[in-house]
Order: C-alpha cells, then sequence, then structure tokens
C-alpha cells in the first residue's frame, strides 16, 4: 500500500545548459542583499529582480508565445524554479502570478484577460495574490462569506479577506467569492480576477511577528468589478481554485525556500568538520536529497497532465518538516561560543528562520489539513 | 516500472507466497530453483542480466513479506564473485563487510563479522579494502548470534584457511546498504498496509478507529515516511545503474540508507501505536515486520555511520557545491 505514485522523471536534454544559464544570471543579477533576504526567498519581494527576470524569459515559460510565453518544457521550467530557489533568489513579486494565477487564465481565463493580464505578468511587471482565507474561513475555506451581487455591466463585492501575502505588491487579486445569495458550503462560489486599485477596495497591512509587512486585509465595500473580472464558469469557483492547489502545493519551494541555511552551514563548517556537525551536515543532506526525489516525481506528473493531489501533500508536509527542523538542527550544533546576534550570515539567516519557519506549516494549507489529505488518500476519510 | 520488471516482480510474489511457511532447506531449495542467485550475473555470463532498479523491486518484496531468508545476501555474493572473476560462489552464499584478517599464501585467517545466516552458510564473500575473497564457510569457527528479529547475525573466525582472492572496485557495503533500504522500504509499507487493515476493523467508542482525527493523522505520517525510503530507495538504485557520479552511486546510497534508517524508528512507532497490545504479540505478524526493520536500521551502516560520510564527503564540495552536484548527477543520470 502506498499513497505516492513514483512517477518517472525524464530530465530535459538541455538540463545543463539551463542550469548554466540560470546561474550565469545569477550571478549578474542576484542582488547583494542581507543575507536574510535570502532565506524564505519565494516570499521576498523585489519587483526590480522579477522583471529582470521577465527579461531573460524565465517568467510564464510555458506560456503560449501570443501572451507573451516562452512555450518551453513544464520539466525545464522546474529546473529554473530550482536553481532560483537554491541561490535564495528574491522571487516572491511573481511567483503566485507565474505559479498560479497565469496558468489559471489560460486553463479557465477568456481571450480578453489573457490579453490583458498574461504578457504583463510574463515581462515581471504585473504580480497578483490570492484572496482565499476569510476571518470566518481559513482552513475551513468553503465558510467564505464575501460575496458578488450582480448589477448592471458587471457585479459589485462586499466583504473581507485576509492573510492576503502581497496584497501591497501586486495588481490583482484573484479571489473566491459567493455569488449565489443563501448558498452554503462548496456551492455558488465564483472566482474573479479584481484590479486592486478599483473604488470600494482597500488593502491594509498586517505585520507579521518578525515586523515583517507580507500579509495584508483586503476590504472589499462596494467595490464594482466589470463582467469581465469573472474568470471560469459561475457557480464553479470551488472546483477552478481546488484544481489550482495542485499548483500551489507541488513546486520545490516547499522544501527548498530556505536552502542557503544548509549551505551557509556548510561554507562555514568547511572542508574538514568535526564529527558532530559533520552528522548533522550529512543528515540534512539526506533530507535533502530525498526531497528532491520526491518533488521530482511530484514535478513529473503533474508535467504527464495528472493531478498529484495526495503527492503533492506528502512533499509539502515533509518539506515543511525539514525546513523547520533545519534551523532548529543548526542552532543545536553551532559550537558553544555562537550567538545569533554575532553578525554572521550563518546567524542572520538562522535567526531569520527560526522566527519565520513556523509559518511555513501554516501557509498553503496546514499540516492538519495536508495529512487529512493524505488519510484521504489512504481511504481513512 | 518496465513490463519485463514486473514479471520479476510477480514471479518473486509468487515464489515468497510458496515458500512463506517453509523451513530454511526446502525454501532454499525453491530459491535456487527459480534462480535469482544469478539476478545481477550480466547474460553474457550466463546470468538474468537484471540491473539495480529490478534488484531493488525484488527485494522491496522480499521486505514487505518479511522473507526470513537470505536472498538478497546471495544475489550480491554471486554478483560480486564473479565480478572480480572469483567464479560462483558454492551452495548458499551471504557477504560481509566487517573483515578483521588477512591473506597469506593464498590462506585466510581472521574474523567476519555480523554475517547474515552465517552458521548455515556453504560459502561467503567478503569485501574489504579493494579486495575481495570468497571463503568456505563450513570451516570457520562460529560466534551464533542474532539481529532483533532472532535471524543470524553470526561472526566467522578463520584460522589459515585456503580461500579465493581478487582485487575488486566493488563498494560491497554500499550495494548491501542499497538492499537493505529496499526491504526497509517494502516492509514500511507492509506495516502501513496492516495498520491501516487494522484500523478499518477495529472498534473502540462504537466506532471503527479509522474514524478518529488522531488515528488517522499518525497514519498520514507512517505514510509520508513510507514513501520517502521507497522514493529514495528506488532513485538509489537508479542512480546505481546510470552511474553518473562514477562511485558506484555512494552519494545516493549513502543518502538512501540514512534516510531509510531514519524513517525506521517512526514508522515502526506508529504502526505499533495504532495496533495496541495485539500488534505486540508472537501471533499477529507485525513484528515480523517491525523487529527486522529495527535491525535493517544497524546492518550496512547506522545512522551515524552514513551521516558522517555523507557528511565529510558534503563539506568537501561546500554550500554550493553541494547543490551543484546532485544536480549534476541528476541531470546526467536520468533517462532523456
Amino acid at each position: 500500500m502506498s499513497v505516492f505514485a513514483i512517477h518517472p522523471y525524464a530530465t530535459p536534454s538541455d538540463a545543463q545548459a539551463l542550469r548554466g544559464e540560470v546561474r550565469a544570471f545569477l550571478a549578474e543579477h542576484l542582488p547583494d542583499s542581507v543575507p536574510a533576504r535570502r532565506t524564505n526567498c519565494w516570499a521576498v519581494l523585489d519587483p526590480d529582480f522579477s522583471r529582470k527576470l521577465g527579461e531573460a524569459g524565465f517568467i510564464g515559460m510555458l506560456w503560449p508565445r501570443r501572451y507573451g510565453g516562452h512555450e518551453r518544457d513544464p520539466l525545464e521550467r522546474y529546473i529554473v524554479l530550482e536553481e532560483l530557489l537554491a541561490a535564495g533568489a528574491p522571487v516572491g513579486s511573481h511567483w503566485i502570478a507565474d505559479r498560479q494565477t497565469g496558468p489559471l487564465l489560460l486553463r479557465y481565463g477568456t481571450e480578453a484577460q489573457r490579453r490583458k493580464y498574461l504578457p504583463g505578468m510574463a515581462r515581471g511587471e504585473l504580480f497578483a495574490c490570492i484572496g482565499l482565507s476569510e476571518p470566518g474561513a481559513g482552513s475551513d475555506l468553503a465558510n467564505i462569506r464575501t460575496s458578488a451581487m450582480r448589477v448592471d455591466g458587471g457585479w459589485r463585492l462586499n466583504g473581507q479577506k485576509v492573510w492576503t501575502t502581497n496584497a501591497h505588491d501586486a495588481a490583482v487579486m484573484l479571489t473566491l467569492v459567493r455569488t449565489e445569495a443563501g448558498s452554503e458550503r462548496r456551492e455558488g462560489l465564483s472566482q474573479f480576477l479584481v484590479d486592486l486599485d478599483l473604488p470600494g477596495v482597500e488593502v491594509r497591512p498586517i505585520i507579521d511577528l518578525a515586523g515583517h509587512h507580507e500579509f495584508n486585509e483586503v476590504f472589499f465595500d462596494d467595490a464594482d468589478v466589470p463582467d469581465g473580472a469573472l474568470v471560469g464558469a459561475e457557480g464553479e469557483g470551488w472546483t477552478q481554485a481546488t484544481a489550482e492547489l495542485a499548483l500551489e502545493r507541488s513546486g520545490p519551494e516547499r522544501y527548498l525556500s530556505s536552502h542557503v541555511l544548509l549551505a551557509s552551514l556548510i561554507d562555514a563548517a568547511g572542508s574538514e568538520p568535526d564529527a558532530v556537525l559533520a552528522g548533522v551536515i550529512g543528515r540534512l543532506a539526506a533530507e535533502l536529497w530525498t526531497l528532491r526525489q520526491m518533488s521530482m516525481s511530484v514535478a513529473a506528473k503533474l508535467a504527464s497532465g495528472q493531478d498529484p493531489m495526495v503527492e503533492a501533500a506528502v512533499v509539502k508536509d515533509l518539506g515543511n518538516n525539514y525546513e523547520q527542523a533545519l534551523p532548529i538542527a543548526i542552532q543545536a550544533a553551532l559550537g558553544g561560543e555562537a550567538q545569533l546576534a554575532d553578525g554572521s550570515a550563518l546567524a542572520d539567516m538562522l535567526a531569520m528562520l527560526l522566527q519565520s519557519s513556523p509559518s511555513f506549516s501554516l501557509r498553503g494549507g496546514t499540516r492538519e489539513i495536508m495529512r487529512g489529505i493524505i488519510a484521504r488518500g489512504l481511504g481513512l476519510r | 516500472m518496465s513490463e519485463q520488471q514486473e514479471l520479476l516482480v510477480q514471479a518473486a510474489e509468487n515464489i515468497f507466497e510458496a515458500i512463506g511457511e517453509a523451513d530454511l532447506a526446502e525454501a532454499w531449495s525453491a530459491i535456487e530453483d527459480a534462480g535469482f542467485g544469478i539476478l545481477l550475473v550480466d547474460e553474457a555470463s550466463g546470468g538474468f542480466g537484471g540491473d539495480w532498479a529490478d534488484f531493488h523491486a525484488v527485494m522491496r518484496e522480499a521486505g514487505k513479506r518479511a522473507l526470513p531468508f537470505p536472498l538478497g545476501e546471495m544475489v550480491l555474493a554471486t554478483w560480486c564473485a564473479g565480478r572480480a572473476g572469483l567464479g560462483v560462489p558454492s551452495g548458499m552464499a551471504s557477504v560481509a563487510v566487517e573483515v578483521d584478517g588477512e591473506m597469506s599464501g593464498g590462506k585466510f585467517s581472521g574474523v567476519l563479522r555480523g554475517v547474515p545466516w552465517g552458521r548455515h552458510l556453504d560459502s561467503v564473500v567478503a569485501v574489504a579494502s579493494g579486495q575481495a575473497w570468497v571463503l568456505p564457510a563450513q570451516g570457520a569457527r562460529i560466534d551464533a548470534r542474532t539481529n532483533p528479529a532472532g535471524e543470524p547475525r553470526d561472526d566467522l573466525h578463520f584460522a589459515k584457511t585456503a580461500a579465493h582472492s581478487a582485487a575488486t572496485d566493488v563498494d560491497l557495503r554500499s550495494c548491501a546498504a542499497l538492499m537493505r533500504v529496499a526491504q526497509i522500504a517494502g516492509a514500511a509499507d507492509g506495516a502501513l498496509e496492516m495498520s491501516v487493515e487494522h484500523v478499518n476493523s477495529r472498534k473502540q467508542f462504537g466506532r471503527v478507529l479509522a474514524k478518529f482525527q488522531a488515528v488517522q493523522q499518525n497514519l498520514a505520517v507512517l505514510a509520508t515516511e513510507a514513501a520517502a525510503v521507497n522514493c529514495a530507495g528506488q532513485a538509489a538504485a537508479l542512480a546505481r545503474d546510470r552511474d553518473p557520479g562514477g562511485d558506484g552511486a555512494a552519494l545516493e546510497i549513502a543518502a538512501a540508507k540514512l534516510r531509510a534508517n531514519i524513517a525506521v524508528g517512526t514508522v515502526t512507532s506508529i504502526a505499533h501505536q495504532v495496533h495496541g497490545a495485539i500488534g505486540f504479540t508472537e501471533e499477529y505478524p507485525l513484528h515480523r515486520l517491525t523487529r527486522r526493520m529495527m535491525g535493517w536500521r544497524s546492518e550496512f551502516g547506522n545512522d551515524r555511520y552514513w551521516a558522517e560520510k555523507l557528511g565529510v564527503r558534503v563539506a568537501r564540495l561546500g554550500g554550493t557545491g553541494l547543490w551543484h552536484e546532485i544536480t549534476r548527477r541528476s541531470d546526467l543520470g536520468q533517462p532523456a
């Protein structure tokens, strides 16, 4: 019995050349930022870096050329993502548009929506966020109450989204709202792509425990959107949004977002570490290597057109565990004199990840939700 | 899995099923008749011509059934001796990698430690320091020992025993570690299956255990660990076949055995936890899997052994070098 179908991964023939291209790009354009900004790097905003990535053809890689895309292979894109994450590149600004919003528009969007949004997204200039959670709907997403009522020429939105990552940096929000008054749970929901500069839309910051601004509250107060803002079919929002989750949860960012911390430890340990440190590095490397094999299998399954829902939950859960154990294991193994405030790159990253990593098993579906999905895969629920 | 590999695994399943309750002599003759010993020997040399992915698939099946015979050890012994030009070891053969002794004038004196099924063997293939020996086991003095599952792990003492020896490039410990990874992968899936069956039938508080969230979440963790070992094992076997690093997949096997070892603790504890007291009886078959996994965790490299080995290697690569090395090896080592 197994919940993880191992899918054969066929390396693109230009894999090594493509890695070389990305590494050359990074050598030239990776900003010289403080070390902490290289951790959790798909949450780090850098619009300038995103624009350069877009120019180099590394955003919208799978999308048709007529929408500004590059018509590359899914596993080529996977290689580019791996390289960006492993280097700690600040890819937060465009990440959601590239990973989710763009593909969703290609699947469900109208021609007008694709023409309006995709080219800017592929250039790394037009950023998106996702409005799912609400004050009364977190893990219980089907409890959302934000509504859209038909008005002349469009829809009127009222309600509130919360924990919306990057809403302050994004031009558009893909949001899930209730379009059928009186509907309950998964029925009567629809997706809208809302321009965040419309009247009646207000974005307010939520500052996290480390003093950073990633989250926001987004309020809709009689915000009118045109007919053309509806994505896909009215009432099909739940199905569309859950199809998107395979894209959200299956990527290498779920285990590779903090690889720079491990790399920094290895460099700090030097070429002849003592047995304790060698053992810690060995364990972490084994976990990293194994997670990569699993992630590649998920990527290959996704690339073949299948939905790796359960496998993605497995990799996300294991990846979250690894990324949370990583700073703790390193803090425990460093020499007795090592302090978090010693000013070294390693300490800087470590201090940041000790604080930020508890959120990894919350965002994108909590640990409990992931394990619930796996349990369903086992036929237990 | 290729069609040929599926047929091979099917054949293995059939034989394992047939010899499930047999004694060693009877089972061994069935295994020999089936020709599993030559699984890894190439066809030109009269073998089956299987690859390491095939070996992994068969040993995974053996692990899942807690097969209490040294099948994998014999496959490795036969392959290793043949590769070193030492012919086919006679009768029931096993492997040894803990070697403390020396050859002098064509005779071996010393001890082989922890040899699987040592007391029952006809011959044993040992590798250390780039040298392979084929030794007749029946002349050895035996210190009988067992692993937690009660399987023989004996010390074999030799005094001036005539032996064949040759230089070899085989890293037998790595190959044997890969065998244990495959067995742990199968046993973990087996323990998962048994656990799911149990929680679907056992009722407490008026409903089956499967309906309790706490039980569901625990089994999700067990399933996840089992998936990790299976992925690691299969990837390491593939790397051993394609050998992109030119070192017999030393890095991949080190990582896979270490990851498998780490999984054993979680897998065995959750499987027993959800079974409750019934899983702790001699009668119930769960212990056949869990006690074997507990032993396999130590064999052919425990956590410390592989963690230090891998850690030292990674330290030499450096922080960026680690990422470059694992990506380079997988880019070159996958089917295009």
